[in-house]
């Protein structure tokens, strides 16, 4: 391994960060080259926790767009405060000013709203990191946006002109690969494939997050769930899962990992009723005795 | 030759590296050479395992590309020359020749393992998926089973098309004079709508007796995917599996997977490996499924290598039973891509005289190319 990415995985962890080697060094070449990374993987691996830790490593702000389907620039990029401009108007109405002068003055800076794209070109620090998330959820439309912004960091915005970033931003893209991204868009960014995690590190993990809990029962915890992801379920938990377990579990006042705590917090883990009433057929004892094995 | 060491200075090796990749279809542009090579200037170069993480980031763009970056990388950045790198490939071709020949009549006796990983190695050069496209079956080295698969299934899913293409364009038919009068009667004397008259579609049958026995091993999985895909345009399809004894497989096809059926064909079955009787297998076909089955527009595909230790009598009789009920026997024989192969063993010779069509199914172009009798079915 590197020195550098060493350091990295050890000032990450001072953060309570658990990463691994690999991302690190993707995270490190990210920065190096400056260029997208496209984070792809089932939901629920921390894809969207990767831009926390960069913000936290760097000590900058973290912008993040939430994508969906429908999602315009309106939403993305920027919007004019049309109310105020219209208070604006009528309040100028009886000034001196030339007709010039009040749309210069009705299209200037106060009256723009910001949304997550153009915050984060405008940035006047430092560097943001932008999370675009879920990008698999926006149009194709939007992808094709994106490329431009992506390719040249600039905002055109027919009022006022383009806008060039001050600071390229540090772009993180998550997906969960509901559809396939643009081969254009996939050519401009980094590529890194997050996996479910091994159960040294979902232990790591859970430990991280809850430094209190049972160190017994946090093990069988994570067998439990690692087993789970070995099954064909509808909806495989992620770590977010089974940090939420292991917190109910403690809520719970649970001692041990036994049959009838697991029963009743059964719902925090699996999130289809397919895949509970599947688990409860099978017998959880069944299951433990098998993952003890 | 595909090793860094064939480049001189850090530049030229991971453009070397670049051109590897770009030959075995990963989209790598300029601008990832560039960074690439960014990447390996920043310190990345000083470590086997953060280069391969750092550039498996920047040249793939979806994880299914992992596989081949990461055997790529493998073998151009070994410390020592890596074992399938091709050396002289062409004194050991003409080797092949001998050896197979000779391996026709040693077939089933002796351990071939060696000479198998000797023929693997030739076969692995620049233009992999070409060359496997005609790599024998049972040629192909270990490693490359997952991309020969992969080959399998892309190429198969084209001759499924393709099939379904020339079966819908043989519907086009001659115009249809009286009805294209009647039915543009209400338009005056101009004819909008051509009504076309088509041959009414031939249904056929297609039966396909599989012979799983020992000495077809290495064929008879390639094969039982080639029947998959054909089920797809063949509602009417039978299929066996034989050995020393007869095993329907038709009821196993409706399932989708083709591993699962497998699975249940295995645990219903002693008759993978096993030896072979070919003509009391085609008896039992005769005396159970014939009479149900078969008819005149009916086409009888049988693939086996003909190794029989069997009565070639009772071969030669019962094919020629089938045969008189069925339009077409067709024999794919996976021994025939061998270079100077001739049916003399004596089950394929006592067979040659009872059937129409004698074809080879050694390597995934054979098979290809039965679609020219499978398209006019």
């Amino acid at each position: 391994m590197l020195p550098e990415i060493s350091q990295l995985i050890a000032k990450l962890d001072e953060h309570d960060y658990v990463v691994e080697e690999e991302l690190a060094t993707i995270l490190l070449l990210m920065l190096k080259l400056n260029k997208p990374l496209l984070l792809e993987g089932p939901p629920g691996v921390g894809k969207t926790e990767a831009a926390h830790i960069i913000a936290t490593y760097l000590k900058t702000d973290l912008i993040r767009l939430q994508c969906y389907e429908g999602l315009d620039v309106n939403s993305a990029v920027y919007e004019w405060n049309y109310q105020k401009q219209l208070l604006s108007i009528k309040l100028t109405e009886n000034s001196e000013l030339s007709p010039s002068e009040k749309e210069s003055h009705i299209f200037g800076d106060e009256f723009l709203l910001k949304r997550p794209l153009l915050q984060a070109i405008t940035a006047t620090e430092k560097p943001p990191v932008l999370l675009i998330d879920e990008v698999d959820r926006a149009d194709e439309e939007f992808e094709a946006f994106l490329l431009e912004l992506l390719s040249a960091y600039q905002i055109s915005i027919p009022e006022m002109g383009t806008i060039k970033a001050t600071h390229k931003p540090i772009v993180l893209l998550t997906s969960n690969r509901t559809r396939e991204l643009s081969d254009a868009l996939k050519r401009r960014c980094l590529y890194h494939w997050v996996p479910y995690p091994e159960f040294q590190k979902e232990l790591a993990i859970i430990n991280k997050h809850l430094p209190d809990i049972n160190r017994e029962l946090a093990t069988q915890l994570v067998k439990f769930v690692q087993y789970l992801r070995s099954l064909k379920l509808d909806k495989s938990p992620g770590i977010a899962e089974s940090i939420d377990w292991a917190q109910g579990l403690i809520a719970l006042g649970a001692e041990s990992f036994s049959e009838e705590y697991i029963n009743q917090s059964l719902g925090v883990v699996l999130k289809s009723d397919k895949d509970i009433t599947s688990i409860k057929n099978q017998g959880i004892n069944s299951i433990l005795n098998e993952i003890e094995a | 030759m595909e090793h860094y060491t064939n480049y001189s200075g850090l530049e030229a090796s991971i453009l070397g590296f670049c051109q590897l990749c770009r030959s075995h279809d990963l989209a790598i542009g300029l601008n990832h050479s560039e960074e690439a090579l960014i990447a390996a200037q920043g310190g990345f170069i000083s470590d086997s395992k953060s280069l391969k993480i750092a550039l498996r980031s920047i040249f793939c763009t979806c994880e299914e590309e992992h596989s081949t970056f990461d055997r790529l990388f493998d073998i151009y950045w070994r410390k020592r020359r890596h074992e399938y790198m091709p050396k002289t490939r062409t004194r050991k071709q003409t080797k092949i020749v001998k050896e197979t020949k000779g391996s026709v009549v040693l077939m089933g006796v002796g351990d071939h393992e060696e000479d198998e990983k000797k023929d693997a190695r030739n076969v692995s050069g620049a233009n992999k998926m070409e060359s496997l496209r005609k790599t024998d079956f049972s040629k192909v080295a270990a490693i490359d089973h997952a991309l020969l698969d992969e080959l399998a299934e892309k190429l198969l899913l084209q001759l499924n098309h393709r099939l379904k293409r020339r079966l819908k364009a043989s519907k086009e038919g001659k115009i249809d004079l009286r009805k294209t009068i009647r039915s543009n009667l209400s338009r005056g004397d101009t004819f909008i709508e051509l009504l076309k008259k088509n041959r009414k579609f031939e249904k056929y049958r297609l039966i396909i007796l599989l012979d799983v026995s020992g000495s077809m091993d290495k064929y008879s999985f390639y094969l039982l995917k080639f029947i998959w895909t054909l089920k797809s345009n063949f509602k009417n399809i039978e299929a066996f599996i034989f050995s020393t004894k007869l095993l329907r497989i038709t009821e196993y096809m409706e399932r989708v997977e083709i591993d699962q059926a497998m699975l249940q064909m295995n645990t219903n079955s002693d008759h993978w490996s096993s030896g072979t009787v070919i003509g009391k297998c085609l008896q039992e076909f005769n005396d159970q499924y014939a009479k149900k089955i078969l008819n005149g527009r009916s086409i009888t595909i049988i693939l086996s290598d003909g190794l029989d230790t069997g009565e070639p009598e009772l071969l030669s009789e019962e094919l020629k039973k089938i045969r008189l009920r069925t339009s077409k026997v067709i024999w794919l024989n996976p021994l025939k891509g061998m270079e100077g192969y001739e049916p003399l063993a004596k089950g394929m010779k006592a067979a040659l005289p009872n059937i129409h069509t004698f074809e080879s199914a050694h390597n995934l172009e054979s098979l290809m190319e039965l679609e020219k009798y499978l398209s006019h079915v």
